[in-house]
C-alpha cells in the first residue's frame, strides 16, 4: 500500500518495525523506534509515525499525549489511511464508537479495499447495530475475500439480522454445497447446519426447515437440538403421530423438563384433565426418581382427583423429608380451593402424627408401619410456611416454634422463622433469626447472603457488608469486591436501604454502579463478534445479540432505575443544602443549653467525619496499590480502557439538573419495560415537574393502555388536570392536541367529579380510596379532614402490611399536609392490626428492641 | 422444577445464583465465554416462576499436546440451599455430561472441589462416579486445597449409541479434529 507521504527505505523499514512492535505489545520498543524517525529533522512532523507513536502511548495509558500525537499526525497527513485508521482505533479504545466509525470511513476513502479497516469497521457497525452499514461492509469483505469461510458467514449473518431470511439462507446454502465433508465428526459444520435451520424456521417456512433437518440430521452432533427442533416443527405442521415419539424420547433423555411433557400432551391432542393426569402417572412409574411427573399433574387436576394426588405427593415429601416441599407447591396457592385441600390434609397429618405416628387414622387401622419421627417435624415446617404464605403470623409462629422445639438444630427452621417476622414487619427480629441460621453454617454462602439481605432490609448496611466480607476476597473491601463481581442483588438492596435512610448520595452511587454493570455487559459483546464467527457458534451468537439489545429489561436494572428516579425526583423537590449552607446553621436564636448540645453534636460529627476521611484516604491508597498489582499481574488487561468518573455520594446528591439525571435512567425503561405501568407513572412524575404537558399526556396514555383503572394513574390524571388549569398560555398546536385527547380522558368532568367517580366505582379497593383521598387534598386543602377520614375509616382487617405502610408514609411525608395527630391515630390503628410491625411501634420500644438486638449481635461477633 | 439447557438470556441469572451460593465468582464475560463457546454444555434448574435455583457451568478443556483425549470440565455447579435434596445437582451434571459426550466426544469430565466440602464430595463420589485424581494444594484463593476429580464418560457414550461408539471412537484417534482450541483472545 503506497503511503501518501512515503519515507525513504531506511525510515520505512523502521516504521514497519513500529507496526510490528505494536502488534507484539512491545510498546517501549515502539516508542524508541518512533523516536529514531522523529528525531531526524526531515521527518519530525511525519504524520503516520506521529500517529503510531500516539497509538503506542495510548497503550501505555498516556491518553492525553496519545490524542496530541494522533491528531497532529492526522493534520500533517490527511490523505493517509493509516492516520485515519489509527485515530479510529484510539476513539474505539475510548468507546467513542460513532466517532471511530467516521474515522474508519475516512480511512476507507483513502484506501477503499483495505481488509483490516473493513473488518474493524464491521465490528463497530454490528456493535452499534448499524445493520445496513454492516451488510454493506460484509458485502465488501465478501467480494474481496470470497475464499474465506468467515466472509460467507458474515455476509449471510448480515442479511439474517436484517430479516432477509431468503438471501441469508441462499448464501449459506451455496457455501454449504461448496464444502466437502470429510470428517465423520465436525462440530463447526454441525453448528452451521443448525444455524441455517434456524434461519429457515424464522423465515416461517416450516416445511423446508423440517426437510432440511431430516436431510442433515446425520451430520449434526447436537442431537438434543435436532430432536427438540424436529418435535417442535412436527407439532407446528400438525404431524402429531411423528411428534409423539420424539417428545417421548426427549422425556426419557431428561425427565425433569416440563416443556417436554407439555409438548407430549400437545401431541397427544388431549385437553381432558383426567387423561393428562393419567399420562403423568404412566411417566411416574417409568421414571420413579423424577420430580416432574409427580408435581406437574397437581397443576392440572381438580376436585377429588386433586385431593387424591396431592395427598400422595405431600406424604411422600414429608416421609422422605424434602425441605423444598412447600416452595414446590407454592404456585398452587393462587387457587383457593387447592389451598383449602392442602390445609385440611396437613392438619390431618399433624393430628394423626401426634396421636399415633401415622399420617391418618386409616393408616393406623390398617396397621401400616409408623412414619419416621421426622415426619412430624417436616409437617410442622410445612404448616409454618403455609400460614406464613397466608400471612397468619400467629399460627405461622406457633408451628415454627413447635418445629424448633422438636429439632433445635435445623437451619431451615430459623430461616423460616426470620421470614415470618419479615412478612410481619419486624425486620430486626427477622435478621436476628437469619443471623442465628448463618452462624450455624458459616461455610454456606447462600445462608450468608440471605442474612445480609435481611440486614439490608433492616437498613443495617454496614453490618451487611461485614457479613458479606466473610466470603469476599481479603485484599479489598467487601463493597468493592462485590462491585467488581457485579453483585447486583446486593447493590440494589443497598440502594434501597440508603433510600430509606435518606442517604440520597449513597443510594445514587449504588444505582449508578448497577447501571455501569449493564453498560459493561453491553461492552462485553465486542470480542464475541469475531470470536463466534471463528467458533461457528452462530445460534448462540445471535442469541447474544438479541439479549444485549434488551439487556436493561432485566429486573435488576428496573429496580435500580426506579430507585434512582425516585431519589432524583426527591432531590428536585427538596434539594440538599450545599455543604457550606449546612455550616451556616442559624444559631442565634437558640437557648444556651441547646446551643451547647448542638456544639457537642457538631464536634462529634466533625470527629467522625475526620475519621471517615482518614479511612477513605487509607482505602484509596489500598485501592491504588491493588489496581497497580492487578495491572502488573494482568498485562493483557485493557490499560487503554477509559477511566470512569469516580462516584462520589456528596456530589451525586447535589446534581445540577436532577430531572435530566432521572430521565437518563428512565429512557431504557421506556423502550424496554414499556409493558410495565410503573415505567409510565415514573415518567409522569418527572415530566410533571418539568411541566411538559405533552409528555405528561403521553405517559398517561401509555399507562392507560396497560391498565385503565390503575389507582396511581388516576392521581396522574388529576394532577394533569391541575397542571392544565395552572398553565395559562399554551401553544396553539399543543392546545389542539390536548383538547382532543382530554375530551376522551376527562369525559367532560372536572377533577373533583373524576375523583368522586373513582370513589363510587371502587369503594372497596384500598389503593383507589387512598389515591382518591390524596387527590381530594391535592385539589382542595380544606377538605383534609374528609380525605383523612376516608383512609382512616377503611376496614383495617382488609389491609396488607404493604398497604398500611404506604398509607402511613403518606401521613408522615406530608401527602396530607402536616397532620401529626392523624398520623399518630393511624399509627395506633395500624399497630393493632400489625402488632409485630416495627414501623408502627412507638419510638421508645422500637429503639430498645433495636439496641437489644445490636448488643446481642456485637457479643456474638466477639465470640 | 424444570431442567434445561442454558440459553444466553439465562447467563445473567446464573451469575446471580452463583453470587448467592458460592465463594468463587466470575464476571459476566466469563459466563458469555462459556455460553458462546460450548452452548450445549451448561444447564439450569428453574422454579415454577422461572427463577434459576441451580445451574451447572461447563466447558471443554484444551487437550494437552500429544494427548488426544478430549475432556470436559465443570467450571461451577450450584443449587440454592432452599432447593436441596431434590437431586438437582446430580441431574444437572448428568445432562451436561451427556452433552459433552455427544457434542464434543468427551471421554471424561473433571472438576475441583474444596477439601472441606463434604456434601459435594459425597455427591461426586457416591452419586456421580467421580474419583479423586490428586490433591491440588492451595487451589482456592483463600488457601484451601482442592481435590481434583474425574469421571469416566465412556459408559455414557456406550449407552447413548453403542454403534456410534464403535465407529466414532475407533476412527477418532487416527484423525483428530481440532475444533475446540481456545486461543484466549476472548477472555
Amino acid at each position: 500500500m503506497p503511503s501518501s507521504d512515503p519515507l525513504p527505505p531506511k525510515e520505512s523499514a523502521i516504521f514497519r518495525k513500529i507496526l510490528k512492535c505494536y502488534e507484539m505489545k512491545q510498546y517501549k520498543n515502539g516508542l524508541k523506534l518512533a523516536k529514531q524517525i522523529l528525531t531526524n529533522p526531515k521527518y519530525t512532523e511525519h504524520g503516520e509515525t506521529l500517529a503510531m507513536k500516539g497509538l503506542t502511548l495510548n497503550c501505555l495509558g498516556r491518553k492525553d499525549e496519545a490524542y496530541d500525537h494522533v491528531r497532529r499526525g492526522l493534520r500533517n497527513d490527511l490523505k493517509s489511511h493509516v492516520c485515519w485508521h489509527v485515530y479510529g482505533l484510539l476513539q474505539r479504545s475510548d468507546k467513542k464508537y460513532d466517532e471511530a466509525i467516521k474515522c474508519y470511513r475516512n480511512a476507507l476513502k483513502c484506501e477503499k479495499d483495505n481488509i483490516q479497516i473493513l473488518r474493524d469497521l464491521s465490528l463497530l457497525q454490528i456493535q452499534m447495530r448499524d445493520l445496513e452499514g454492516y451488510r454493506e461492509t460484509r458485502h465488501q469483505l465478501f467480494k474481496l475475500r470470497p475464499s474465506q469461510h468467515a466472509s460467507w458467514i458474515g455476509f449471510a449473518m448480515s442479511y439474517h439480522l436484517l430479516g432477509d431470511f431468503e438471501t441469508a439462507n441462499s448464501i449459506l446454502e451455496t457455501f454449504r454445497q461448496s464444502q466437502s465433508l470429510n470428517e465423520t465428526y465436525d462440530y463447526k459444520h454441525s453448528e452451521l447446519l443448525l444455524y441455517q435451520n434456524q434461519i429457515l424456521q424464522e423465515s416461517g417456512n416450516i416445511d423446508k426447515a423440517l426437510k432440511h433437518l431430516e436431510d442433515f440430521s446425520a451430520q449434526i452432533v447436537d442431537k438434543l437440538a435436532v430432536k427438540e427442533t424436529m418435535g417442535e416443527l412436527c407439532l407446528k405442521l400438525g404431524k402429531f403421530s411423528t411428534a409423539l415419539p420424539i417428545w417421548e424420547g426427549l422425556i426419557k433423555r431428561n425427565p425433569e423438563n416440563t416443556l417436554y411433557y407439555q409438548k407430549f400432551i400437545e401431541a397427544k391432542q388431549t385437553k381432558d384433565s383426567d387423561e393428562i393426569v393419567n399420562i403423568y402417572k404412566k411417566f411416574q412409574s417409568e421414571y420413579p426418581y423424577s420430580i416432574c411427573p409427580k408435581r406437574l399433574p397437581l397443576n392440572v387436576a381438580n376436585g377429588d382427583r386433586f385431593s387424591e394426588i396431592v395427598d400422595d405427593y405431600l406424604r411422600r415429601g414429608l416421609r422422605k423429608g424434602v425441605p423444598p416441599l412447600f416452595v414446590n407447591v407454592r404456585s398452587l396457592y393462587q387457587h383457593d380451593d387447592k389451598v383449602k385441600v392442602i390445609s385440611e390434609l396437613i392438619h390431618g397429618y399433624h393430628n394423626s402424627l401426634k396421636s399415633s405416628g401415622h399420617f391418618s387414622n386409616a393408616d393406623k387401622e390398617a396397621a401400616l408401619p409408623q412414619e419416621p419421627a421426622s415426619a412430624l417435624l417436616w409437617t410442622l415446617y410445612f404448616m409454618a410456611q403455609h400460614y406464613d404464605h397466608l400471612r397468619d403470623t400467629t399460627k405461622a409462629l406457633e408451628y415454627i416454634n413447635a418445629a424448633i422445639e422438636h429439632t433445635p438444630t435445623l437451619i431451615e427452621l430459623f430461616v423460616t422463622k426470620g421470614r415470618i417476622y419479615k412478612h410481619a414487619g419486624d425486620l430486626v427480629e427477622a435478621f436476628k433469626w437469619l443471623d442465628e441460621a448463618q452462624s450455624l453454617d458459616t461455610a454456606d454462602r447462600y445462608i450468608n447472603s440471605k442474612c445480609a439481605k435481611y440486614m439490608l432490609r433492616a437498613n443495617m448496611v454496614k453490618e451487611a457488608e461485614e457479613i458479606c466480607a466473610k466470603f469476599t476476597r481479603e485484599d479489598v473491601s467487601a463493597m468493592e469486591n462485590l462491585n467488581e463481581m457485579q453483585c447486583m442483588w446486593f447493590q440494589t438492596e443497598c440502594a434501597l436501604a440508603y433510600q430509606r435512610l435518606e442517604r440520597w448520595g449513597d443510594a445514587l452511587k449504588k444505582c449508578h454502579e448497577v447501571d455501569r454493570h449493564f453498560s459493561e455487559i453491553i461492552e462485553d459483546q465486542f470480542d464475541f463478534h469475531t470470536y463466534c464467527m471463528r467458533k461457528m457458534t452462530l445460534r448462540a451468537y445471535v442469541g447474544l445479540l438479541r439479549l444485549e439489545d434488551v439487556l436493561r429489561q432485566h429486573p435488576f436494572y428496573f429496580k435500580a432505575a426506579r430507585c434512582a428516579i425516585e431519589v432524583y425526583v426527591r432531590l428536585y423537590d427538596k434539594p440538599l443544602k450545599t455543604e457550606q449552607q449546612v455550616e451556616e446553621f442559624d444559631t442565634e436564636n437558640l437557648p444556651p443549653s441547646e446551643l451547647k448540645k448542638l456544639r457537642n453534636k457538631q464536634r462529634k460529627a466533625k470527629k467522625k467525619a475526620e475519621l471517615e476521611t482518614a479511612q477513605a484516604v487509607q482505602a484509596q491508597v489500598k485501592k491504588e496499590q491493588h489496581n497497580k498489582s492487578r495491572q502488573l499481574q494482568n498485562q493483557d488487561g485493557d490499560p487503554e480502557a477509559p477511566q470512569l468518573d469516580e462516584l462520589v455520594p456528596e456530589k451525586l446528591a447535589r446534581p445540577d439538573d436532577p430531572l435530566e439525571k432521572a430521565i437518563d435512567f428512565l429512557r431504557p425503561l421506556q423502550v424496554l419495560a414499556k409493558e410495565c405501568i410503573k415505567t409510565h407513572l415514573l415518567a409522569f412524575e418527572i415530566y410533571y415537574r418539568k411541566n411538559k404537558l405533552l409528555l405528561m399526556l403521553q405517559s398517561i396514555k401509555r399507562a392507560k393502555s396497560l391498565d385503565p383503572i390503575d389507582p396511581n394513574l388516576h392521581t396522574c390524571i388529576v394532577k394533569f388536570y391541575k397542571a392544565l388549569k395552572v398553565n395559562g398560555e399554551i401553544n396553539e398546536h399543543v392546545r389542539t392536541v390536548i383538547d382532543k385527547e382530554t375530551k376522551l380522558l376527562f369525559d367532560g368532568r372536572d377533577a373533583d367529579a373524576m375523583n368522586q367517580d373513582v370513589l363510587k366505582k371502587f369503594p372497596n379497593s384500598f389503593h383507589h380510596v387512598l389515591q382518591v383521598a390524596r387527590c381530594m387534598y391535592e385539589l382542595d386543602a380544606t377538605k383534609r379532614n374528609t380525605a383523612v377520614q376516608l383512609v382512616m375509616s377503611f376496614d383495617f382487617k382488609r389491609l396488607t402490611l404493604e398497604d398500611a405502610t404506604l398509607a402511613y408514609n403518606y401521613f408522615t411525608t406530608g401527602v396530607f399536609g402536616v397532620c401529626e395527630s392523624s398520623a399518630n391515630e393511624y399509627k395506633v390503628k395500624c399497630q393493632q392490626r400489625f402488632p409485630h410491625a416495627l414501623l408502627f411501634k412507638d419510638q421508645q420500644s422500637c429503639e430498645n428492641h433495636m439496641e437489644n438486638v445490636k448488643v446481642e449481635w456485637d457479643n456474638d461477633d466477639q465470640q | 422444577m424444570n431442567i434445561r439447557c442454558a440459553k444466553p438470556e439465562d447467563l445473567m441469572n446464573m451469575q446471580h445464583c452463583n453470587l448467592l451460593c458460592l465463594p468463587e465468582n466470575y464476571q459476566m464475560k466469563y459466563y458469555f465465554y462459556h455460553g458462546l463457546t460450548w452452548p450445549q454444555l451448561s444447564y439450569v434448574a428453574e422454579d415454577d416462576k422461572g427463577n434459576i435455583v441451580g445451574y451447572v457451568l461447563a466447558k471443554m478443556e484444551e487437550p494437552e499436546p500429544n494427548d488426544e483425549l478430549r475432556h470436559g470440565h465443570i467450571t461451577s455447579l450450584a443449587v440454592k440451599r432452599s432447593y436441596r435434596r431434590l437431586g438437582l445437582a446430580q441431574k444437572l451434571m448428568n445432562q451436561a455430561s451427556q452433552a459433552m459426550v455427544e457434542c464434543f466426544e468427551a471421554q471424561h469430565v473433571s472438576l475441583h472441589v474444596r477439601k472441606s466440602n463434604r456434601a459435594a464430595l459425597n455427591l461426586y463420589t457416591n452419586s456421580l462416579g467421580f474419583k479423586i485424581l490428586e490433591i491440588e494444594p492451595k487451589y482456592y484463593a483463600d488457601g484451601e486445597d482442592a481435590y481434583s476429580m474425574r469421571r469416566d464418560l465412556t459408559e455414557i457414550a456406550k449407552e447413548l449409541d453403542p454403534e456410534k461408539f464403535e465407529i466414532s471412537f475407533g476412527q477418532r484417534t487416527k484423525n483428530p479434529v481440532d475444533h475446540i482450541h481456545h486461543d484466549g483472545h476472548c477472555c
